[in-house]
């Protein structure tokens, strides 16, 4: 298929996706699983990487601003800048990519390769909407929480390093990630997250709703949807931070 | 009543249906019967219309499919009920919520009653007592069965069966035979029923449609099958039985 027809068929299916819903109870009740399947599951990963990724951004931030003419402070703040504009946005969406998009188009191409959303549409459901809409909606509702929480975990895990190790004194850092700081980094990564929360749900979603064939090509589909959405959220990362921040 | 006309359907080089024409009339139970591979599924989801026709039409109590806008589809298909014949349940949801699905999303009675409507129908596939378990907690005839349950929730009007009995034995492939000839006689409905049981052919065949290689090769009733000359349909109903003599 070319670039053409899946932006063509993509544009159909949010079309489709995004309606009113048929029963608003059932959305949600749709929208509260999703939330919890989505975005409380990934409490954990986001944790694990953000601490481990905060201690190696500090110590690597450390060794290599050795210089004299470098104010002390600077290990403290470059860590912070990396994480509030870059890596709790940017790089922790990838991850998620690669977490939530597989699941999100596993299941619904299980769905449709079983199916049974044959079955929901010849009941008169729009299946689009019933199974995409909450998804995308819980997951721009959640990541938030999860960059806000990304961030904290990653200054803690710099901080363990200042403690655990001699590379930087804690004062000097919590002194460093107080330096010269600037809200609004915080508002672009949240702004850049929803806009990421969206691609990685709906392009996850449309190539399960379009999967075709049986369990291998669920798999294919899934595959499509982690490296197709992670280059996305690349290539628009380029451009939301041109127009967020230069 | 559901009229088919000149149903013509190909994938690529392959005819799978070349020109079909029937008549289905209500409170009788039709059936479409032929080998493996003949059709049957494909004629099925045209009718139902998951699949569009390369030519012909079907008309729903008079009204052209074809013609129908977007809502009067999606109204129709509230009065349809449809077994798959991979049963096609919802994986992620329980026996019970798979049967309350339909109820949920368009029944206007209160949470109560799609209740026990929901455990009435499960009660009339004999799957009492299985109500909490999941899908794939259950035997493949069970799934079946479940799924019978699901299609007849909300009374449509019109019920589809592909191979409601495959999988099943003997004892509760009758049953569910039974279960399909009396709400069919009991709530007027027009039903099509997909088989290749020949019990159920013998006992429930009061318009028979026999499809060889995508085409309609006789038509009759149950007690006509010995008087037609096809030769062609003997040797499908009689394949058995000549088998278990030699
Ligand atoms: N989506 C599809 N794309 C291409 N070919 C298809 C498709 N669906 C069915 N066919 C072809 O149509 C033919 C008829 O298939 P169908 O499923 O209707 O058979 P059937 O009569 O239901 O058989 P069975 O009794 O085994 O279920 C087969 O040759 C099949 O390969
Ligand atoms: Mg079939």
């Amino acid at each position: 298929m070319t670039l053409l027809e899946h932006i063509g068929l993509y544009s159909l299916l949010m079309y489709k996706t995004f309606s009113v819903p048929q029963r608003w109870k059932m959305f949600f009740k749709q929208l509260w699983l999703e939330i919890e399947k989505l975005g409380a599951n990934s409490l954990s990963i986001t944790l694990i990487i953000s601490v481990f990724m905060g201690a190696v951004m500090t110590m690597q931030t450390q060794m290599n601003t050795e210089n004299p003419l470098l104010p002390s402070y600077t290990t403290g703040l470059v860590t912070r800048d990396t994480l509030l504009l870059e890596f709790c946005s940017s790089i922790l969406s990838l991850i998620l990519a690669g977490k939530v998009g597989s699941n999100i188009a596993s299941e619904i191409g299980t769905m449709r390769i079983s199916e049974q959303i044959d079955a929901m549409e010849i009941m008169g459901v729009n299946s689009a909407n019933f199974l995409i809409l909450p998804k995308i909606v819980a997951f721009m509702i959640f990541i938030p929480f999860l960059v806000i929480y990304s961030m904290f975990f990653g200054l803690l895990g710099g901080y363990f390093i200042s403690l655990f190790t001699d590379l930087i004194t804690p004062s000097t850092y919590i002194y460093g990630i107080q330096y010269w700081f600037i809200s609004w980094y915080i508002y672009y990564s949240l702004i850049k997250s929803v806009i990421f929360a969206f691609i990685i749900a709906s392009v996850a979603s449309y190539y399960g709703y379009h999967a075709y064939g049986g369990a291998l090509d669920v798999g294919k589909a899934s595959t499509h949807a982690v490296v197709n959405s992670s280059v996305l959220i690349l290539m628009f990362n380029v451009v939301l931070t041109k127009l967020l921040l230069a | 009543m559901i009229q088919i006309e000149n149903i013509q359907k190909t994938f690529g080089s392959n005819r799978v249906l070349k020109g079909i024409t029937s008549t289905f009339e209500t409170g009788k139970t039709n059936l479409i019967i032929g080998q493996s591979g003949s059709g049957k599924t494909v004629l099925l989801k045209c009718i139902i219309g998951l699949l569009n026709p390369d030519e012909g039409d079907i008309l729903y109590d008079q009204r052209p499919l074809s013609e129908m806008d977007k809502n009067t589809r999606t109204q129709l298909r509230t009065e349809m009920g449809v077994l798959f014949q991979g049963s096609a349940l919802f994986d992620s949801m329980s026996v019970i919520d798979n049967v309350l699905f339909p109820l949920r999303m368009f029944s206007p009675l209160n949470e109560k009653a799609q209740r026990d409507r929901a455990l009435y129908c499960l009660d009339r596939v004999g799957l009492q007592g299985k109500e909490t378990l999941f899908p794939s907690e259950i035997s493949g005839g069970m799934q079946k069965r479940a799924a019978i349950a699901r299609a007849i929730a909300l009374n449509p009007k019109y019920l589809f069966c592909d191979e409601p009995n495959s999988g099943l034995d003997p004892l509760t492939s009758i049953k569910i035979d039974e279960l399909i000839t009396d709400i069919t006689r009991e709530f007027q409905m027009t039903t099509i029923i997909n088989t290749h049981d020949m019990n159920s052919v013998r006992t429930m065949g009061e318009n028979i449609v026999f499809i060889h290689q995508g085409e309609k090769d006789w038509e009759g009733h149950m007690d006509e099958i010995d008087r037609s000359p096809q030769s062609k349909l003997h040797e499908f109903i009689y394949a058995g039985y000549a088998q278990s003599k030699r």
